[in-house]
């Protein structure tokens, strides 16, 4: 069984699908990355999976049960955390506030501190600018909060949409090495990533979409040496692509 | 320099109350991107309850305060599940002026049946009396007017800077939908928002009734100045909101003694428009265009 599967699923924001069958499953404790080109509709699968959505037809799993068309609180209480592509920190309040919005539906007050203390010791930012707004920081410190937040309820599954646009090549590493470590913790990570070889060289598993469905999925390996891929989404020659992707990543 | 300070400080307690009001009207559009036109009428609504209350029962206005406010706190979050809450969609926003404003005119209707238009005033045994400072002239009403908004204005700051509820309101401000992807019931912060703002509204119409004479028309009035003070202020900024009534309530008293009374609701006008022209968004706007 797996531990997170659409299958079928159509949503839209008004008239039209835009997910037009979307069916995919991902293992417990993997990393996969969606790509695909602009307007494919990869954020829109992600809202489906985190309640900003309602699928109009078509069903969702987590861990066994049906989550389709739940509310974010709700799935956000069975382990399902959405870092949407848009910033999304309360620029106004300090990093320290914005932590514990992440501990929100824990009600709490104290149990919501103690985690924000834990997680601000992996996140060495947190520490020296906690009193500081979050709109004082740069697009990649903003990204590393708005994760290091989704951390505050424990979650199970991590919906990552594009977290490295916008950002230079150190910042883009930041937050890979936090998304290899979280996957070491046991986490399940979705990760939506506009550079493919970049997203598929951190990911195990790759998901192609394309109009609405999704068109293959595969090892995510495999993918950055398909040469239909390559041609279609990665651009180039796939080998020599590949190994700057690789660098790039690491650099 | 006498009556320049004298003019000051009337006009700090005059800007104090039209701070009070003005706060939960730009909170309420914080909260749901919804003016509530009805703000004026809802402050007059609170006068003439307040009025009858002293009237009817001897009930001290600054006491009715205590009742008013959670009175108007529950009619307020009633009237956005009834009225406000149902509007959906691309145009919800410009339905929602039309809605409030109805509103406002129901209201007015009502008070004009029930107090019929002549002005009122609630005439408390200090309306009239002042203390002398040195050569400056403090009127009581205002004073203690000016001391029941501050005190009130404090509360609010506390419960959207302290309490896990006014951190949720803060963020459904800055990022609605960042708000629920965290677990924020936005339905019921707008609610809750909305009874805010009447509550606001509540005692602010208690502390105008003292101090001003009014009659169920003086809605219209009070909310352009308040619609004039939140733009000023910068939509959805309770402190940008404090810092434009401060600012109305000097620059009128001000040039009302310095040069002339007919000039003096037009110089704010004129700062408004100065203002807006260099900074579109206000004070302390949250988003560029919102209007
Ligand atoms: N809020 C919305 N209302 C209406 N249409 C939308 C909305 N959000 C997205 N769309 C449309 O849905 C389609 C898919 O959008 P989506 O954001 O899912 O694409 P994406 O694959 O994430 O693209 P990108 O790589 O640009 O982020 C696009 O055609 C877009 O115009
Ligand atoms: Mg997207």
């Amino acid at each position: 069984m797996s531990f997170l599967r659409l299958h079928d699923v159509c949503a839209g924001y008004g008239q039209a699908d835009i997910l037009r069958g979307v069916s995919l499953e991902l293992e417990a404790g993997t990393v996969t990355c969606v790509i695909g080109p602009n307007g494919a509709g990869k954020s829109t699968v992600l809202r489906v999976l985190s309640g900003l959505l309602k699928p109009r037809v078509g069903t969702v799993e987590f861990a066994g049960d049906p989550v389709g068309g739940l509310s974010p609180a709700v799935l956000l209480r069975k382990g399902i955390v959405h870092v949407p592509q848009e910033r999304s920190l309360f620029p106004l309040m300090t990093i320290w506030d914005n932590l514990l919005m992440g501990g929100h539906s824990l009600r709490d007050g104290a149990l919501a501190r103690r985690r924000a203390g834990e997680i601000a010791e992996r996140f060495p930012l947190i520490e020296e600018r906690r009193h500081e707004r979050a709109g004082t920081l740069s697009g990649g410190q903003q990204k590393l909060i708005e994760i290091a937040r989704a951390l505050m309820l424990d979650p199970r599954l991590i919906l990552l949409d594009e977290p490295t646009m916008g950002l230079d090549a150190k910042a883009r590493h930041a937050v890979f090495e936090t998304v290899k470590s979280l996957n070491e913790g046991g986490r399940t990570i979705l990760l939506v990533e506009q550079n493919a070889r970049l997203g598929l060289s951190v990911s195990h598993v790759g998901a192609v979409m394309d109009m609405g469905v999704v068109r293959l999925v595969d090892e995510a390996s495999k993918l950055l040496g398909d040469p239909r891929v390559a041609a279609l989404y990665l651009g180039g020659n796939p080998d020599t692509r590949a190994n700057g992707g690789a660098a790039r990543a690491q650099g | 320099m006498q009556t320049f300070v004298q003019a000051v400080i009337l006009g700090v307690l005059t800007g104090g109350l039209y701070a009070l009001m003005a706060s939960g009207l730009t909170l309420v559009f914080g909260i749901m991107r919804v003016i509530n036109v009805a703000q004026g009428a809802f402050v007059i609504l609170a006068a003439y309850l307040s009025y009858s209350l002293f009237g009817h029962l001897g009930l001290d206005p600054f006491l009715s305060i205590l009742l008013l406010m959670p009175a108007m706190f529950v009619a307020g979050v009633l009237t956005q599940l009834v009225f406000v809450r149902s509007l959906r969609g691309e145009h919800a926003s410009e339905m929602s002026l039309l809605v409030t404003w109805a509103l406002a005119l129901g209201i007015e209707g009502l008070l004009s049946i029930g107090y019929k238009t002549t002005v009122r005033a609630t005439n408390t045994g200090y309306a009239n009396k002042s203390w002398t400072l040195g050569s400056y002239r403090f009127s009581e009403p205002r004073v203690y007017g000016f001391a029941a908004s501050v005190v009130i204005l404090l509360g609010l700051y506390s419960l959207l800077r302290f309490t896990r509820f006014g951190r949720s309101i803060r963020a459904v401000v800055q990022n609605p939908t960042s708000a629920r992807l965290l677990g924020v019931n936005e339905r019921l912060v707008s609610a809750l928002g909305f009874g805010i703002g009447a509550a606001t509204a509540a005692a602010a119409g208690a502390l105008y009734g003292i101090v001003y004479p009014f009659n169920p028309g003086s809605h219209y009035d009070l909310i352009s100045r308040l619609l004039s003070i939140i733009v000023l202020g910068g939509l959805g900024s309770v402190g940008g909101a404090v810092l434009a009534a401060m600012l109305l309530g000097v620059t009128e008293s001000v040039v009302a003694v310095e040069y002339s009374p007919t000039w003096a609701s037009m110089s704010f006008f004129a700062i408004l428009i100065l203002v807006l022209l260099v900074r579109p968004q206000g004070f302390f706007g949250l988003r560029e265009r919102v209007l």
